[in-house]
């Protein structure tokens, strides 16, 4: 073949040679050897290299190669030196010889000096398309009327369609669909003007894929500047475009995570950024919950519900789905068919996947700066689907501002929570707190601060806080503390809690307590300051002095201390006069062997039964006990102690001791005062009675005398009358026994003696009275009338001495109606039971009764209305009820007289038992003490 | 036995009117007992009654209202008070008002027997008689 062609190739005028399939030059022709000057030999193999200049080889030589690869003609551009030397540029056409099918058996060349002919100007059609071959563009060569002429190679290669196809470019679909418009509009323009076309569009590949391209189109004019064609290129800007968009899109997420939205807004707006620039796909984004455990939901804008809560909780390791897998692993998870794959089967997450039309997903870890995993990026296809390199380009940088977003959104949530709480704290302070900066100005001034000094807090902030709060007085002193501090350090203020003065915005001065600390941060120094008002403290404190001194001063007045007694642990507290009380050195620690040891031997046994049940249950109790002091002098004490529970719900007894001797001493002189009275009363009685008694008694005796009389001279007779005499001696011991009885009952109504408790019927007690007056009362003409209620309960009581009430008040009624003749003496006796639970006896006379003014003098110890008596009376029978916890009381009757009566309460009669916390009077007490 | 003359008795205290019935019947007189004043004034026996003796206080009417009675009926029953209140100022107003005798309780047979004789001596005489034996 060589030797075919070489005369052929020297004959062609022209620079020609041939190459072998791998590129190695086989053969130049002549011409080639007279213009480089070199012979053959040195322009085979490789050698034509030396004739390449040498800026120009290195690309020659790249573009040699990628035209041995694509097997098909082409052309290059060089400039090679002629044998003086000198460089022209040559266009290197390269065409392959192919025998058979696609079997290249050489490669022809040929190189055109276009040196001479001025590069492009007067280039040759063919030269025009080899040249725009090797643009790395795609060139369209468009007719002055707008028309498609031709097109590089380029453009065939990227629409993978024919020359003729392209020209029907304005309705087919070359354009994206929606650029033609706009594209159609701005081309015919240029055709209608002549200026430029400058365009970015978007051109379809042969695989149906879009891509940017800007289109700069430019007239090239004749001499005449007629437009003779369009020179159109395109280069491709898709990737720049999808760089510019990605970085706006991002440039949006970042400004709204600066704006303050919210990271669910925000990781949605990222989805829907990725569904729109990644067409077809489904995006969602989980979150890893702060334990690091679970999955929360982030965003998923376009995804079903269904699916998603299928996810939310689920653990983060590898078994539960794709997404927890890549957080788990902090990997990208590809699962590129779902049909195939054959993870997560323990979690059937892939089924649930498909169910819901999904079949590939592709999930990446979302890192935060730290390195830690936050969350992870999911893209969803309904299509079985790789990433290509370029949506991996864009997984990367959507992670990335996921990231970004969560992270902002997480340190934003954590400071406003911060700042949330702060403010809280400042504004539901009771204390005041006042920040301010190193030159002592107000920076913050919390609710409390602005009632408590009554300044808003818009007017002072900004202002010098010492010029507020401070007293003018102190003013001088704080700022020459706060000028110590900011120079030397020191300071006799911060973190220490002080007492001082402030004053209001209306210049009140009140005492504060003020603590200040310094702000832990960079920079000059600001401070905090808490102010509280101790107004109220301050007074309390003194009002809490005063009264404590009150009550030590009351206490020591009142003989009367106060204590505490816990039973479990056994501690007594003692205030200052039990001790005194006690007669024990305040040093002594109170314990109940100590009281014991002060307490009188006979109530010894009281106080350890009150010991034992009082320890048993909390019981409120009262009670009375001596103490035998060491000289041998017994006090009387009154305690009553009251239950409660102390802060760790012990039981605890919190009482009061009295020291009530002297009280019991006067009480016990007055009590013999009165015993005296009522028996000097009653021996009073006892004169005015000694008719009626006398009769009593000398009635039976009468009988005595005679019977005996007749008796004796019964027997004298002759014959003796022995049953009548046996009669009259029966009726002399009868009459006997009946005087008998009467003196029992006299010395029992005035016999000297001490109050005894026990049940008393009224009913029957106002009988035996009634007996004993009832001759009296005879002589008197008195219609005494007894009206008893016979359901009447009984009333705890002394017998003897409410008889002698008794006595006395029928005796007076008796008495009034002495003078009486015009009407008749009637006097009613009456007992009921009174609604107030107490049993009422009166004594109604229609006598002279008393004058109005009276009613209030009866019952003074001497008053009178008769001439004879002595008028103790009523006043002694007065406390005797009241001994009862009765009352005694007069008023007159509508016509004539006046009813006297008393009442006694029932409630003594379940006070048999003498219980304790009864408040007893003296009486009951005293029986009381007795039973000790 | 009538020739026995009837001693009478107003007493409202039972065991007097037991007791001395018996004892008048063994000094040789008869006896009658009435419980209260108007008793005696309802009976047959004021008539019959050579000597009454008279309790004092009674309910109703008492002694000396019986005494003013029987005077207002013109009956001079000799009277003998007898009275358990006994004082000092009972017997002299007693006596003044016309009373043969006025005796304490308790008081003796013999005191009783010698007041009785002394009612029987005065008998159913005008006032100044009874002044005049009581002289003597």
């Amino acid at each position: 073949m060589e030797n075919d062609l070489s005369p052929v190739l020297d004959a062609l005028p022209g620079l020609v040679w041939t190459a072998l399939p791998d590129g190695n030059v086989d053969h130049v022709s002549r011409r080639w050897c007279e213009y480089t000057g070199l012979d053959a030999g040195q322009l085979v193999g490789a050698g034509w290299r030396r004739a390449v200049h040498p800026e120009d080889l290195p690309g020659l030589l790249e573009r040699w190669r990628s035209i041995l690869i694509a097997g098909a003609e082409s052309a290059m551009e060089a400039r090679l030196r002629r044998r003086d030397g000198e460089y022209h540029w040559f266009t290197i056409r390269v065409r392959p010889l192919v025998d058979g099918p696609q079997k290249i058996v050489k490669w022809i060349g040929l190189n055109i000096d276009i040196e001479d002919r001025g590069r492009l100007g007067r280039a040759s059609e063919s030269l025009y398309r080899s040249i725009s071959d090797t643009i790395p563009a795609m060139v369209f060569f468009m007719t002055p009327t707008g028309e498609l002429e031709s097109v590089n190679q380029h453009v065939l290669d990227y629409v993978g369609t024919t020359l003729e196809d392209l020209k029907g470019w304005r309705t087919g679909s070359l354009v994206h669909p929606d650029d033609l418009p706009s594209v159609r509009v701005a081309w015919d323009r240029s055709i209608a003007t002549g200026e430029p076309y400058d365009v970015e569009q978007r051109m379809r590949r042969a695989d149906g894929v879009y891509r940017w391209f800007h289109v700069r189109g430019m007239p090239r004019r004749d001499a005449r500047g007629q437009i003779v064609r369009w020179y159109m290129i395109e280069s491709d800007i898709d990737d720049r475009r999808r760089a510019e968009s990605l970085l706006l899109c991002e440039k949006q997420l970042l400004e709204m995570a600066a704006a303050g939205s919210s990271m669910s807004d925000i990781l949605v707006a990222l989805c829907r950024l990725v569904e729109t620039t990644s067409e077809g796909c489904y995006c969602s984004v989980v979150l890893v919950d702060p334990t690091g455990t679970r999955l929360e939901h982030g965003a998923a804008p376009s995804l079903p519900a269904t699916f998603i809560n299928s996810i939310i909780g689920r653990p983060v390791n590898v078994d539960s789905g794709p997404c927890a897998m890549a957080a788990h692993l902090n990997e990208q998870v590809i699962a590129a068919d779902l049909m195939l794959e054959t993870r997560w089967a323990a979690h059937a997450w892939c089924p649930m996947a498909m169910a819901h039309g999904l079949q590939a997903c592709w999930s990446t870890p979302i890192t935060s700066t730290m390195g830690k995993v936050v969350g992870a990026f999911a893209i969803y296809y309904d299509k079985p689907r790789t990433p290509t390199r370029e949506q991996q380009d864009l997984i990367a940088q959507f992670s990335h501002v996921a990231s970004i977003a969560i992270e902002r959104a997480l340190s934003d949530t954590a400071l406003k929570q911060s700042e949330a709480r702060k403010a809280a704290i400042l504004d539901a302070a009771l204390d005041c707190i006042i920040t301010m900066d190193h030159e002592g100005r107000v920076i913050e001034f919390n609710p409390a601060a602005e009632r408590t000094f009554g300044y808003p807090r818009g007017e002072i902030v900004g202002r010098e806080l010492a010029d507020a709060i401070i007293p003018p007085a102190l003013r001088k002193k704080h700022r020459q503390g706060m000028a110590r501090y900011l120079r030397t350090g020191e300071t006799r203020l911060i973190g220490k809690r002080v007492e001082m003065t402030a004053v209001r915005a209306d210049g009140s001065e009140f005492p504060v307590e003020l603590a200040i600390s310094r702000i832990p941060l960079e920079g000059p120094p600001s401070f905090t300051c808490y102010l509280r008002d101790i107004t109220e403290r301050r007074r309390s404190e003194e009002a809490l002095q005063r009264s404590g001194a009150f009550l030590t001063e009351a206490q020591h007045l009142s003989k009367t201390g106060s204590f505490s007694w816990c039973v479990a642990t056994g501690e007594i507290i003692w205030s200052e006069q039990v001790y005194r009380i006690f007669e024990f050195d305040q040093a002594i620690p109170v314990t109940l062997e100590l009281i014991g040891s002060r307490v009188h031997p006979d109530d010894i046994s009281l106080m350890k039964d009150m010991i034992a049940r009082v320890s048993a249950e909390a019981e409120d109790f009262e009670y009375e006990h001596r103490l035998l002091m060491p000289d041998q002098s017994v006090k009387y004490l009154h305690l009553v102690a009251h239950a409660t529970r102390n802060r760790r719900g012990q039981l605890e007894y919190i009482g009061a001791v009295q020291d009530v001797t002297k009280r019991r001493v006067s009480e016990e002189a007055l009590e013999d005062v009165r015993s005296e009275l009522a028996r000097v009363s009653r021996i009073a009685s006892l004169g005015a009675l000694t008719a009626s008694i006398a009769h009593e008694v000398n009635q039976p005796l009468s009988g005595i005398l005679t019977n005996a009389s007749t008796c004796l001279r019964m027997l004298a007779a002759d014959p003796p009358n022995v049953d009548g005499a046996r009669e009259t001696a029966r009726r002399t011991i009868r009459d006997g026994n009946r005087a008998s009885d009467v003196i029992v009952r006299l010395r029992a109504l005035f016999g000297k003696r001490r109050f005894s408790m026990e049940r008393v019927h009224l009913n029957e007690a106002t009988q035996e009275v009634i007996a004993l007056l009832l001759n009296e009362l005879k002589r008197d003409r008195i219609n005494i009338e007894m009206d008893f209620d016979d359901d009447l309960p009984t009333v705890m009581g002394d017998r003897v001495q409410l008889q002698q009430v008794i006595l006395n008040l029928v005796r007076n009624a008796s008495d009034a109606m002495g003078g009486i003749d015009n009407r008749p003496k009637r006097l009613i006796v009456k007992t009921e039971r009174d609604t107030d639970e107490s049993v009422r006896l009166t004594v109604k006379d229609e006598g002279v009764g008393f004058a109005p003014h009276d009613l209030h003098r009866i019952f003074d110890a001497f008053f009178t209305t008769k001439e004879a008596g002595m008028g103790i009376g009523l006043w002694v029978s007065r406390s005797i009820i009241e001994n009862h916890h009765g009352r005694l009381w007069a008023q007159p009757n509508d016509t004539h007289g006046a009813s006297v009566s008393f009442s006694i309460p029932l409630g003594l009669a379940s006070a048999e038992n003498h219980d304790l916390s009864v408040n007893w009077g003296p009486a009951t007490r005293d029986q009381v003490m007795r039973s000790l | 036995m009538t020739s026995r003359l009837l001693v009478s008795i107003v007493d409202d205290d039972e065991s007097v009117r037991e007791s001395l019935p018996d004892l008048l019947r063994e000094f040789g007189f008869a006896a009658e007992a009435f419980s209260s004043a108007e008793e005696f004034l309802a009976s047959d026996h004021i008539d019959l009654t050579s000597c009454l003796i008279l309790d004092m206080a009674m309910p109703g009417m008492s002694g000396p209202d019986l005494q003013r009675e029987l005077r207002l009926r013109r009956q001079d029953v000799p009277i003998v008070f007898i009275t358990g209140h006994g004082d000092e100022t009972v017997r002299p107003r007693a006596m003044a008002e016309g009373a043969v005798e006025c005796l304490l309780k308790p008081f003796s047979d013999a005191s009783l027997r010698d007041a009785i004789d002394l009612a029987l001596r005065v008998g159913r005489m005008p006032r100044s008689t009874i002044e005049c034996g009581k002289v003597r």
